[in-house]
């Protein structure tokens, strides 16, 4: 670990533009490509003095500072093109999240690894629209929240309630989202809305840990805890009108429903499980890394497979945890307003997901390549045209779906051809915390952080109130100056901004 | 080599045959001059010595003589001509007899000779009375005809039944298809070919298809409805969660 000064480490790092800086070769140890992280003002002073802070003598134990962070995992072997922080990064396990790396499928040294991926596999946010508009939901804002909570179960320790025995649990991790729609849970339409149409192909749930399964298993169907979050939301601004069209977003005073969950148990357990696999691997294999927790394996080792093919487990595990909780979202709106979900036209906007690594085919210095890109905290942003998104979407380009903090705001965002050339289609996944859960607890207090929910006029039902302050407003960075440091860095473009007027969480 | 060939004329050792054997191949092409092809007289046949020194002389001025344009030297082609040119001479003797069992014949005898009552069958398509028929069918309707008339009259026929139809003559505005005005030109990129006809031509194109691979989603998404109507059973039970408080 190199020690230096704040200002020494500084000249490690270059102000490109007003949205990107560059950190240079030589930031940290073995840098085989340079990093770079996108912030504007107020970002950038959170992401400067959390550097300093670093710095100062005694300071050691925690997290990495983020920067330092990206620039670790640009000296991983086989990276390609450019270390990427969004500009929600914050530090995590081994990489920031809201960093996104690339690795070269064809160079045998390359890796892949679980830190670059999360422990909340596949956690993403799937947006539904409706017909309904806010002088519709006001009235019946209270009874339509207890309603989505009297379906959803929410917080530690909850149990789905769709029946699901072992073999069910095996099917749904081959197929995702297609289980849920053999068994009936959701639309077809919804399979089309969805990334990856809501199934990775190489899953192979024997590859799968019992301990995943059996901590899976009654977890499917359940919203979880920590930042996950059901919130009815109206439409408060449209900045792209067309696009908005193409998305089914006709006016301001929209009702939409946003989901925001993950793999709950499973995806953790299946990264833990990894994570000792691949220790093993890289003293074998003599693989170095900078940082303990940056554990990886070459894709093309055993390690390395059956980590991908239990990962594509776990993310088929989240898209029937958001499809289950589609249909249990639509029951309870049909059962308020009597009428079927259909009449209300409660089609999936997109589903994203902003903790996954998938292969894809990429232009690296002009040339095609297929990589394998970790994106931890951050969301896929295709362009108009790409292959990959639904035909609704060819000429708009992808729906990016960025879920806000409790009580602040959400927005739908597309994907542009230069955020595919900048950031390999990737950009920010919300608003990325700003302090850690531990210090939030002690600053905040619930009962604070509660009222000053009711005085926004959002109504809220929590499962554990007591670890609300973790998830207050307070606690992470500004959506807004996040969302908007993407736009004017042209990684991808501001289509709709969503407010929360109603919120179920764990 | 080309055993079902010789098999077919009818050659004694078709089994056996090494064309890059020079005495083989000579006796081969004598063999097809006497018995097939016939093109000289049976007195004046200079090939027929295959030992003579002056026999690649002889058989170049024979293959002039049959209009062979296969290059000297190349013994397998200059084979495989003759072989087929044999088998058409063959072929063309006894035409008659093998038409009986063609693919044409067999068709027509299998199926019940049926004498179409529809008027339209008896039409002469490759006429120019169809054709300005035809293009007059299309000037009426408002449709740009295309070169070959059964292309333009299968537009016309597709407009008249989703457009023209009772029920979308009843009711018009049902079947109108409202579209908002999409400034395509500017909205689509990356289709700047340079010439602006081009390009307009290429961005038309990427709208028809998107519009088909809306289709075939449709398609997909109707067959899903048709298998989740024997499959899909939800149920909830919330006896094994807790929900609410």
């Amino acid at each position: 670990m190199v020690v230096r000064s704040y200002n020494d480490e500084l000249k490690y790092l270059e102000k490109i533009n007003d949205y990107c800086w560059r950190i240079k070769i030589g930031f940290q140890p073995n840098m085989k490509v340079e990093g770079c992280f996108y912030v504007n003002a107020a970002l950038e002073k959170l992401m400067l003095d959390e550097l300093r802070n670093a710095c100062r003598p005694g300071m050691a134990g925690g997290f990495l500072p983020g920067v330092k962070q990206i620039a670790n995992v640009a000296a991983l072997p086989g990276i390609v093109g450019r270390s990427i922080g969004l500009p929600d990064v914050h530090s995590g396990y081994g990489f920031a999240i809201g960093n996104m790396a690339a690795f070269d499928m064809n160079d045998p040294q390359s890796i892949v690894s679980p830190g670059g991926v999360g422990f909340d596999i596949n956690c993403g946010v799937r947006l539904l629209r409706t017909n309904l508009w806010e002088k519709d939901v006001l009235p019946v804002k209270e009874q339509l929240a207890q309603s989505l909570f009297d379906h959803i179960p929410v917080g530690v320790g909850s149990k789905g309630i769709i029946p699901m025995n072992a073999r069910d649990l095996e099917e749904a991790l081959e197929m995702g989202m297609d289980w849920s729609l053999r068994e009936g849970y959701v639309w077809a339409e919804d399979k089309e809305h969805c990334e990856e149409y809501g199934r990775m192909l190489n899953a192979d749930p024997a590859t799968v840990s019992m301990r995943a399964k059996k901590r899976g298993l009654p977890q499917l169907g359940t919203l979880g805890a920590g930042n996950h979050y059901a919130e009815i939301q109206v439409v408060d601004e449209i900045y792209d009108k067309w696009a908005a069209g193409k998305m089914g977003i006709e006016e301001k005073g929209q009702v939409c429903v946003m989901i925001h969950s993950g793999s709950r148990g499973f995806g953790h357990q299946v990264a833990t499980d990894a994570l000792v696999q691949m220790e093993k691997a890289m003293k074998r294999d003599n693989i170095e890394t900078n940082d303990r927790q940056l554990a990886c394996a070459h894709i093309h080792s055993e390690e390395g497979q059956n980590y991908l093919k239990s990962m594509a487990a776990a993310a088929n595990f989240a898209w029937v945890n958001r499809s289950s909780m589609t249909f249990l979202s639509r029951q309870a709106f049909a059962k308020q307003f009597q009428m079927s979900p259909d009449d209300l036209d409660m089609h999936v906007i997109y589903d994203v997901s902003h903790n996954i690594a998938k292969v894809e085919e990429h232009l690296v210095d002009g040339k095609p390549k297929t990589l394998l890109v970790h994106r931890k905290g951050s969301t896929r942003a295709f362009p108009p045209g790409h292959p990959l998104i639904p035909v609704d979407y060819q000429l708009t380009g992808q729906p990016v779906l960025i879920g806000g903090t409790m009580g602040t705001c959400s927005y739908v965002l597309t994907g542009t051809e230069s955020g595919m050339e900048q950031t390999f289609g990737s950009t920010c996944h919300g608003a990325g915390r700003a302090l850690s859960r531990a210090k939030s607890r002690r600053n905040l207090d619930y009962t604070e952080v509660l009222r000053k929910l009711d005085d926004m006029g959002i109504s809220i039902r929590v499962a554990s109130p007591k670890l609300v302050m973790e998830e207050a407003p307070e606690s992470y960075k500004n959506v807004t100056d996040v969302v908007n440091t993407c736009h004017a860095a042209g990684i991808s473009n501001k289509c709709i901004k969503l407010r929360p007027i109603a919120v179920i969480k764990g | 080599m080309f055993k079902r060939k010789l098999s077919a004329l009818q050659y004694p050792n078709s089994d056996s045959l090494n064309a890059n054997d020079e005495q083989q191949f000579r006796k081969v092409i004598v063999w097809l001059e006497e018995n097939k092809i016939k093109k000289y007289k049976a007195d004046k046949r200079a090939i027929s010595d295959v030992n003579s020194s002056n026999w690649k002389n002889s058989f170049e001025q024979y293959k002039r003589d049959v209009l062979c344009p296969v290059k000297p030297n190349l013994t397998i082609e200059e084979l495989d001509w003759f072989l087929n040119f044999a088998l058409d001479i063959e072929y063309l003797k006894n035409k008659s007899k093998y038409e009986q069992h063609s693919l044409a014949v067999i068709k027509s005898a299998s199926i019940p000779n049926v004498v179409a009552d529809n008027p339209l069958d008896c039409l002469d398509f490759g006429g120019d009375d169809f054709k300005n028929g035809v293009d007059c069918i299309a000037k009426m309707l408002k449709i740009s005809p295309h070169p070959n008339p059964l292309v333009t009259l299968k537009a016309c026929s597709k407009l008249i039944c989703s457009r023209l139809n009772p029920e979308s003559i009843k009711n018009p505005n049902d079947f109108i298809i409202k579209g908002t005005p999409f400034p395509y030109e500017d909205a689509i990129k990356g289709y700047n070919l340079g010439d602006p006809i081009l390009s307009k031509a290429a961005k038309s194109l990427r709208l028809l298809y998107i519009q088909n691979l809306r289709d075939l989603q449709t398609q997909c998404n109707e067959s899903i409805v048709f298998v989740q109507n024997m499959t899909a059973n939800p149920k909830t039970d919330t006896k094994l969660g807790k929900v609410g408080k």
